[in-house]
This record gives C-alpha cells, structure tokens and sequence, in this order.
C-alpha cells in the first residue's frame, strides 16, 4: 500500500492551490452576494491549462486520470471558493466524459479543444420535474425530422445553463412504454442552448449563487443528427458510466469545503477570547473540531480509494458511493461546527462560513441525496431487496 | 396550563420516597439481588399497605389513580426495587375490576395476580393461548412477575381475545423461571396444557388496551426513576474523580453530558405527568400521550444510562459499582411491554401519514 501522492498529484495540488488562492475572500464573498459568474477565476484556470485535466491529449488536454481531477478540484473549494468556483469549471473536469467515450471524432474535434481552452461552456440536462433521480421517468421528446431532432420538454437543476453556450442533452426518442427496457430509448445530444428555443429561468437559492441553477422550457428545439453523442437510444448508458465519477469529483468539492471551514474555525478558536482565554479551549468547541479533523481525514481515504480503483479501470461503486456519502457527511458537519465556533460572526457574510455552511448543505442533496447512497449500498453492496 | 401534584400526591411520593430509603438501601438490594429473593421486599411492600394506593376502594384499594401509581413506579424505579409483582398486578387490574372478589385478594389480601402477557411486547398482542374456560393451552413466554404470582388474568383467542382468571397452583399450569440481566425484575414462561380458568365477565380487547397504556406510563415512570437515580449519582462520582489534578466534573465535555441527561431527565417528568393523568381521565388523546412517554421516555433513559456508563469509566464496567443495576433496569424498561419503535409505531397509526411504500 502507497499513500504518497505521486509527483505530478503533488505539482497539480500546488499549483491549483498557488492559483486558486490568488482569488480571495473578497471575490467570493461578492461574486456570491452579486450572483456573479467568477469569469476572472474561470478564466485563469482556462489558461493555467487546467479545464483540460482530464481531456485526452490529442484533443489538447493532459489526459490525467479521476484522481488528479479530484485533487484539482478539491484544491479548488479548499481555497475559499467553496462550490461556487468548483461549480464554474466542474463539468469541463469530468463532464464531457460521455463524448469522450462515445462521440464522433467529428464532435470531439469540435468541441473538446474548446473545452480546455475554456472558450466553451456546458452544462449537463438530465433532471426534470417529473423524473428526480428516477432518470429513466424523463419525457423530454427528440423526434426525428430528417437530418434534425425536434425536441420539447423540461429540465429543472441546470447548473450553469445561463452562462453556458452548449448542454449535454438527455432525451427520450422512444417513450418509456415502447421500449423492452426503460432504460432503452433514451438519446444523449451534446448541442447549442439556442435561447430562440430554450427559455432559461434561474431557480432563487439558499447558496452557491454565483452560479445559477435553472429550469428549462424547451420549445421545438432543432438539433442536428451530428450533436447527437453515440448511437440513438443508448443515451442512459453512457450517462451511467460518468456517474461514480462524478460522485467522485462531488465528495471532492465536498472535502475541500470541510478543510476550509475546519480551517477557518481553528483560526478564529485560537483568536478569539472570551472569558480571558481563546474559546478553542473549551472543550466543548474543541472536540467537536477535532472529531470534525477525524472525519474528514476518513473520507478523504475512502475517496482517494475510489479515485485509484476508477484510475485502475476497476469496479468502485461501492467506494465512489460511500465517498460522496462520507465527504457530504463530514464537509457539512465540519461546516455547521464552524458556524457554531464563529457564534454570532458565523452569522454574518464577513466571516464566509456562512457561505461554506450554504454550500456544503447542498452536497447532502446533490446530485443524490444521501439517502440514495444508502439505496445503493443496501441494495447492489449488501444485496438487500430493492426498498424505494 | 398549569398542572401539578396534589398535596396528598406530593406526601404520598415522600413518603414513599422515604420509607423506600430506609428498606431498601443499595446493600440491602444487593443482598437480595444475589440470592434472588424477591419475595422479602414484596412483602414488606404489602404489608405496609403500598400495595393498594393508586387503586379504587370499592375493589379494596387504597384510592387515588394512575398518576399515584406513576409516582410509585418512578420512585420504585429510583431505588431498583423489586417491583415486578406489583406492576404485574396494575396490569392485571383492569382486568380484575369485572370480578371484585378477585380485585379485592390481590389488593387486600396480597394474592399476586398478574397479566399473562409476553414482556417483550404491547400488552395488546395475541398470547397464542386458546380453548375455552375447562381447557386452555398454549404457552406465554417471558410474562413479567409470573414466577411471583398465585393467579393469572390469560388472554385467550385471536382477533377478538377472552379474558380467563386462572390459578397457577393446578396441573395444568407450569412456570418455567427464566434468566434476565437485570436481575431487579422477573420473568417466566407460563406454560398451559389443560388448565382451568373462569372466564372473566370483560370485553377483552378494552381491558387489553386499557393494560397497555397503563403499561406505557407505568414503565416510562420506573425509566424516569432509574434516569433520575444515575443522574444524581453520575453528578456525585464527577465531583469526586480527579484526574489531572481537577475533579473530572470540571471539563466541560463531562458537565455537557451531565447536563444532557438532566434535560432528558426534566422532558421525561413533563411527559409522564401528563400521561398519567390523560390515562387516568380518559383523555381522547391518552393513547398519544401514553405511546409518546413509553417511546420517549425510555429511550431517553436507556441514552442517559450509556451517558452515565461513559461518565463513570471503567468503575462503572464493573459489578462492585452500583451502576450496573440501574443500566440494566434502563435498558430493560426500553423494552418492557414494546420497545420506542413499537409505541411510535402506534403513534404513527393515529396519525394522518400515507402508509408505507409496498414492497
């Protein structure tokens, strides 16, 4: 067994550590407040060559692993930028992973160079109102038209759709009755956010405002067959393969939002007196940081688990499940404990674990809950009748 | 609202309080506890008269309701008295008020008589026991007390049970005796195979509801008693145990705890007042109120309990510390007659929620 980062790991954390912390306190706390996309913070990252991080080489990119992603992006929340700067590039880490695997050489050409030089931003349209996490319920219709898709529909938690230019589209193009399995039928697209037939409303948040979150009214959208990703019908499949990954990347922005509030907590417990002595001396804040260390220092190993078995080519579904389960967990109670040790200055925006707490409260819910960790877990690890 | 204890319902804790101060001190417990003598405390609780107060003077009790009853349970509960006989028998009294001769041996003449119903479960469930009053069969396990009892009130049949006086000193009874960790209490299996019963003149399934909220309340009282108990005497130990130099009472983490407990402990006394008296009046909310102390109240004190075991440390793992009588009556109140979940479960049912997914 090999703890040790290897030497590239430990350049991209200190490297994306050095960058990302160029982009202070200051600017998150107002790109939040303002709902502001964090163009500067994007931006830098885009020319430092970092969207491209797992981008094959020959498309321009490093070609590097989940691991190295997680690192990336887990420095990227650690740094104070919590979810809203890890939201900003998330899907160009990770996200075009089903057009890597399964586009045209033709799309790729055309789209993943953009990608890492950051010219092009996506989002991901799977979720609906009526669907949940329940994917295969979806009734977004593509029909064929020719040398075109014609789709109408409605999707609801986009991230980022207002400041994207394309989205990876799920679709059905056979409903849900007309197929064997109803997870047959359904078609990936990777196409424009033509505004023409797409109204994109933002959803009022609890947190994480400097990226939006939306529905979607889809209106006679035409796509072109050459934005379609894969074979028709085969879209739920190649979804499939990018989500322990993704849960991976998630129970990294978490962690990093753990580290920042315990950090932060510490900072003011050893600052703050009351009663003529540093809080951090009472007991009854102190421990629950330091269970809040232990914690995070044990879903950081599950994590790191999960990313070598993926990076292996092994099965992790187990391990990229209880990651995401483990670091939502720990971020979210290391970020209440913060607040809590802040007292009433954890309150206030000066401090920013407000914010912290804001955001990590949404990992227990995205892009699953909890409780659907658990449903995995219990049904395809211990082998439990299926209980939703 | 305001609500408290009648002045009579005050001396009358006192009282109790005081003369079970006086006979049944942790040694004197001790001893009895190791020879497994239960029958010299229940003795002395009848003869001095405990035995009927809380119980209605036309069936030959003392007066007074479930709230004095509740008083005496948690004052029972704080000294881990013996008192399996005695809530046998408030259990069994509901039952008993249809036949006043029977009420008035048990309450006056000290003819233990006590419910024939499993101890792990709502006293409402089905006994498994069947046939008619010349012929009853089948058999009750881990009944409360039954090793203690002259008589047993035994439900009979399935949806809709019977209820049948029967004799323990025949042929066709037998009482098997078993083991329980919390050695303050008694269990047996009650064994029938032709035995003989007269049928008691009682709409069953009444009774049976009427026994199990008395259980309810009744138990959650003795788990506020054992609370009470191992918080006072946790306090004590944190003030005398230093380490460091400082009693370990003085870390703060140790006085959370503690004051964790006491706010179970304060909760618990709201919640098993209010019972008791809904229970007594026949509130149309009782069996909310009576399910809402036995699910909460008894898992706060099988909590508290593990608190106090922690606070203790090692002293407390070990049989020379008195603390392992009161965890254990702790943990076996949690599941005396239906454990929190099975009372919330019933709490649920009374409830406006859609059931449960189907499988």
């Amino acid at each position: 067994m090999d703890f040790e980062l290897t030497d590239d790991q430990s350049t991209i954390r200190d490297a994306v550590r050095d960058l990302a912390g160029k982009f202070d306190d200051q600017y998150w706390l107002e790109h939040d407040r303002d709902k502001q996309f964090p163009t500067e913070f994007y931006d830098a990252l885009a020319t430092g060559g970092w969207l491209g991080i797992t981008t094959p080489e020959e498309y321009g990119g490093h070609g590097f692993g989940i691991t190295e992603a997680s690192i990336l992006i887990e420095e990227v929340a650690k740094s104070g930028g919590g979810m809203n700067a890890a939201s900003a590039i998330h899907l160009s880490i990770f996200g075009m992973h089903p057009v890597i695997k399964h586009g045209s050489d033709e799309l790729k050409k055309r789209t993943l160079p953009r990608i890492v030089d950051g010219s092009l931003h996506v989002c991901f349209g799977v979720t609906e109102p009526g669907a949940g996490l329940d994917t295969t319920r979806i009734t977004t219709f593509a029909r064929r038209e020719g040398d075109h898709y014609r789709v109408n529909g409605r999707k609801v938690w986009i991230s980022k759709a207002v400041e994207s230019e394309k989205v990876l589209l799920l679709t059905r193009t056979q409903k849900v009755d007309e197929v064997a399995k109803k997870t047959d039928g359904m078609t990936l697209f990777l196409t424009d956010l033509d505004r023409s037939r797409i109204d994109i409303r933002p959803i009022p948040k609890m947190g994480r405002n400097a990226v939006t979150s939306n529905e979607l009214f889809i209106d006679d959208l035409m796509i072109p067959v050459e934005d379609r990703v894969g074979e028709e019908g085969k879209g739920f499949t190649y979804i499939l393969d990018g989500l322990n990954p993704e849960r991976m990347l998630v129970a990294a922005e978490a962690l990093g939002l753990g580290r920042v509030a315990l950090d932060r907590a510490v900072t003011y417990g050893n600052q703050r007196e009351v009663f003529g002595r540093p809080i951090g001396m009472n007991q009854g804040l102190q421990f629950p940081l330091a269970d809040s260390l232990a914690r995070l220092d044990a879903a950081e190993l599950v994590l790191r688990k999960a990313t070598w078995l993926y990076d292996q080519g092994k099965p992790c579904g187990r391990e990229a499940n209880t990651a995401k389960y483990l670091c939502a967990d720990a971020g979210f109670q290391a970020a209440d404990r913060a607040l809590q040790t802040h007292g009433g200055m954890g309150y206030s925006e000066e401090y920013n674990v407000a914010r912290y707490f804001r955001e990590a409260r949404l990992l227990k819910i995205a892009p699953l809950s909890q409780e659907m960790v658990l449903n995995y877990l219990g049904s395809h690890v211990l082998g439990l009748p299926r209980s939703y | 609202m305001r609500w408290e204890l009648s002045a009579e319902q005050a001396d009358f804790r006192s009282v109790l309080a005081d003369w079970l101060g006086g006979t049944c001190p942790p040694e004197t417990l001790r001893g009895w506890l190791d020879a497994g003598d239960h029958a010299s405390f229940e003795e002395r609780f009848v003869c001095e008269g405990w035995f009927g107060v809380g119980s209605p003077e036309d069936l030959g009790g003392e007066g007074g309701g479930l709230v004095e009853l509740a008083l005496a349970a948690e004052e029972l509960g704080r000294r881990a008295a013996p008192s399996a006989a005695w809530l046998g028998s408030m259990l069994a009294l509901p039952a008993l008020a249809g036949m006043p001769e029977a009420a008035k041996a048990l309450l006056a003449d000290g003819v233990t008589t006590v419910l024939a119903s499993s101890a792990g479960v709502v006293p409402t469930a089905e006994t498994g026991v069947t046939g008619d009053g010349s012929r009853l069969g089948g058999t009750v396990g881990t009944v409360l007390a039954a090793d203690r009892a002259r008589r047993l009130v035994v439900p009979v049949g399935g949806e809709r049970p019977s209820l049948q006086l029967v004799e323990v000193d025949q042929p066709g009874v037998r009482i098997r005796l078993r083991a329980l960790t919390d050695r303050s209490r008694s269990v047996a299996d009650v064994e029938l195979d032709g035995a003989h019963g007269t049928a008691i003149p009682l709409e069953g399934p009444e009774v049976l509801e009427a026994a199990a909220l008395r259980a309810a309340v009744l138990v959650a009282a003795d788990a506020l008693g054992v609370m009470e108990q191992m918080l006072d005497s946790t306090v004590e130990y944190t003030l005398q145990r230093k380490q460091f130099a400082v009693p370990i009472g003085s870390f703060q983490a140790v006085k959370h705890a503690a004051a964790e407990m006491l706010v179970k402990v304060e909760s618990a006394r709201s919640i098993v007042y209010l019972a008791a008296a809904s229970v007594e009046a026949g509130h149309p909310d009782a069996p909310l109120h009576a399910a809402a102390a036995k699910a909460q109240v008894c898992g706060a004190a099988s909590a508290a309990a593990d608190a106090a075991l922690t606070l203790h440390g090692a002293i407390g793992y070990t049989w020379e510390h008195d603390l392992q009588i009161f965890y254990k009556r702790a943990k076996l109140d949690a599941e005396l007659f239906g454990s929190p979940a099975a009372w919330n479960d019933r709490l649920a049912d009374r409830l406006a929620l859609v059931p449960g997914a189907p499988a």
